[in-house]
């Protein structure tokens, strides 16, 4: 039934496929044979050698890349050029997106965009502040200026978003997790229909609660309506973006979360339970000192994983067109930098600025995993 | 002794105290099914709502109530939003999108199975200088936002001159692209006693009949939970396809959908429609979640239990 032109366009990419496949294959035999013929022992040269399809595919396809990235934030970069341009001030880039400057008004006075002045530093185009925020102590007005407030509207609608999304998201999952794990009937088919959100193609979600949330005919609206609680513009109202993408987001992942706690409070021994009971602990006792201790490596990966998806929140942005003002997600806010304004050098520098920041946020997140995340080996090392 | 012997209902009946206990665990259990119930209820509504706008008709979209079941149902949904994308984008049709949408996620799944299973064989089986520094290196790897790779990886691919095929989105896959897999798979082969390494060796295997005859089958549960997530991911892919295809002929599922959304359905949108690609879109991965829900859940605990 496919059109003609179909096949022409899948069996090049399928003899590349075919390609690469029989050349990583010549890359693993000839590590080894060379390996071996400097002397390294079988073990050792099979083992490397088994590693460097992996180890190829990272240098050209994320170390090269990254570098690239790197030498491009420092340039200026049309996507309809073929080469980048060097820049006056190399920095131009992270300047424009992180210049930010605060300003007193008087309370009478009205915020003239114009007495922000512009930035002090050589560019491609006059980068002009632009008001960001204000807010006011006392009788003075202050206003937030920034060169690019679109930038840090959209890490600040993200930091947000981690921020709420991902432990509400976890405490919802520990609940039911707990529910179900009170011997409960037909354990498979609640654990099927909780998992079965988190199925669901990010894409038909974000489809899904779009229409769910439509502020004059949508599910949610009615349902609010038939309790007394007026029509609420959900992804239009700039208070509301932030909580809908919440809803929407735990509503689509909790499940997951579940059936992996799920499978921790599975693990807890018994024992534990009935030596606390032998004690005289209480329920809230026996949940604060073995339950939550127990599960903490369950919890801490679905914290970091969770986390990382959130910061790198794409798809369902990209489905629920919300006003750029309110906010874009940083990843959507860098895709339409780099292919729909086209400017690939600005983008770049962006993506380093965001990259440091999930990086960061995740080694933070490690960091803090000590005080808190249980593993039995190590108890079985401290008794040792 | 009679006491041992007595079930605990009728224990219940004579003991004032034991009878507290007993209707305080039936309250409890009530209350746990309503919890349950109501929690059902949130899921399903939002699946049931999905289905049914996608069978309704647009001048049943927006009545006041809403009404839950299509009247009349509106099957042509399901061909009417092809046809219309066929309208504005010639050759934009199912048959091709699917077979698009196929081509890459197919090529692309077993890409990443073999290639992680290597490399993860190569990281569990075998002892060698830097091994367990490259793995951690492996590991942080996951940390690397796609973003920062966004824009250079198109130029690579456009120096490559293979931007608008399928290319960018399949041939990758075969170097191992997903550290979640690689892990996944090592935690199983390291499980695997040396005896059996040891005892094909004596037999005169080679590593690649050991890897395909003895590992591979053994660690089948593990490698099967990355097809499926290898699968998922890649049918849900958007940001690569929107950023590599540009051309509407190239087009996958859920670059379609978008495209739909963007064009036609951006002023007045047409929810029947969105719906009804939202419906076939998620239609297979559901179906392949009941038929082989073991390997999701597989995957899914691997890093729980033992991460």
């Amino acid at each position: 039934m496919g059109d003609p032109g179909a096949f022409n366009t899948y069996y090049p990419t399928l003899l590349r496929y075919i390609g690469l496949a029989i050349v990583l294959c010549l890359l693993i035999y000839g590590t080894y044979r060379g390996l071996r013929a400097l002397g390294v022992k079988p073990e050792a040269a099979t083992g490397f050698s088994l590693i460097t399809p992996w180890i190829a595919g990272r240098i050209v396809l994320t170390a090269f890349p990254i570098l690239l990235s790197f030498y491009l934030g420092f340039t200026e970069y049309n996507i309809l050029w073929d080469k980048p341009k060097s820049l006056q001030d190399p920095l131009f880039h992270y300047k424009y997106a992180l210049s930010l400057k605060v300003m007193k008004f008087d309370a009478d006075e009205r915020v003239s965009i114009a007495a922000l002045g512009k930035l002090d530093a050589e560019g491609p185009r006059i980068a002009r502040y632009r008001e960001l925020d204000s807010f006011t102590i006392g009788d003075t007005n202050y206003v937030i200026g920034a060169t690019d407030p679109f930038f840090f509207k959209a890490v600040w609608l993200t930091l947000r978003y981690a921020v709420f999304n991902v432990p509400l998201g976890l405490i919802a999952a520990l609940c039911v997790a707990l529910l179900l794990n009170q011997s409960v009937r037909g354990i498979g088919y609640w654990r099927t229909l909780y998992y079965l959100p988190a199925v669901l193609p990010a894409a038909a979600t974000a489809l899904l609660w779009w229409w769910l949330f439509a502020p004059k005919s949508g599910l949610i609206n009615w349902g609010l309506g038939q309790v007394g609680i007026g029509p609420m513009g959900w992804f239009t109202d700039k208070n509301l973006v932030l909580p809908s993408f919440i809803i929407m987001s735990t509503w689509g992942v909790f499940g997951a979360n579940t059936v992996i706690l799920l499978a921790g409070l599975k693990n807890i021994p018994p024992e534990l339970y009935e030596a606390a009971a032998i004690d005289g602990a209480g329920t809230w006792s026996k949940f604060r000192r073995i339950t939550i201790p127990m599960l903490s490596p369950a919890l801490f990966y679905n914290l970091i994983m969770g986390m990382i998806a959130a910061l790198q929140l794409f798809t369902q942005q990209a489905f629920i067109p919300t006003d750029r003002e309110d906010g874009w997600f940083l990843n959507w806010f860098i895709y339409n930098e780099a292919f729909n304004s086209g400017r690939m050098g600005y983008a770049s520098a962006v993506g380093w600025l965001t990259s440091i920041l999930i990086i960061a946020i995740t080694l933070l997140v490690f960091r803090s995993s000590t005080a808190w995340v249980f593993y039995e080996s190590s108890r079985e090392g401290e008794g040792a | 002794m009679t006491a041992n012997t007595t079930t605990p209902a009728t224990t219940a009946y004579h003991d004032p105290l034991a009878r507290r206990r007993l209707i305080q665990t039936i309250f409890g259990r009530i209350l746990i099914y309503a919890l349950l119930l109501f929690g059902a209820a949130l899921i399903l509504i939002p699946f049931f709502w999905m289905v049914s706008t996608s069978l309704k008709t647009e001048d049943q979209l927006f009545v006041w109530p809403p009404k839950w079941l299509p009247d009349p149902v509106a099957f042509e949904n399901y061909f009417d939003s092809w046809k219309q994308l066929d309208s504005i984008a010639p050759g934009l049709t199912f048959w091709r999108i699917m077979g698009n949408t196929l081509f890459i996620t197919v090529l692309a799944m077993f890409g990443e199975m073999f290639s992680a299973a290597i490399v993860a064989y190569g990281f569990a089986r075998f002892r060698f200088k830097g091994r367990d520094t490259i793995f951690f290196i492996m590991l942080s790897t996951m940390m690397i936002p796609a973003t920062l790779t966004m824009v250079p990886g198109f130029l690579v691919w456009r120096e490559f001159g293979l931007l608008n095929t399928y290319d960018p989105l399949t041939l990758p896959a075969l170097t191992a692209w997903g550290p979640a897999y690689i892990f996944l798979l090592r935690q199983f082969f390291l499980t695997i006693p040396r005896d059996m390494d040891d005892a094909a060796t004596v037999d005169g295997a080679n590593t690649v009949q050991i890897f395909f005859y003895i590992m591979l089958p053994m660690v089948k549960p593990a490698f099967l939970a990355i097809g499926v997530l290898a699968f998922q991911g890649n049918w849900n892919n958007l940001q690569a396809p929107l950023i590599y295809l540009n051309t509407t002929q190239f087009f996958t599922l859920i670059l379609s959908m978008q495209f739909f959304q963007q064009s036609l359905s951006k002023s007045a949108p047409k929810w029947h429609y969105m719906m009804a690609m939202a419906t076939m879109m998620a239609a297979p991965i559901l179906l392949m979640f009941f038929t082989a829900q073991r390997y999701f859940i597989e995957g899914l605990n691997v890093g729980a239990v033992k991460g």
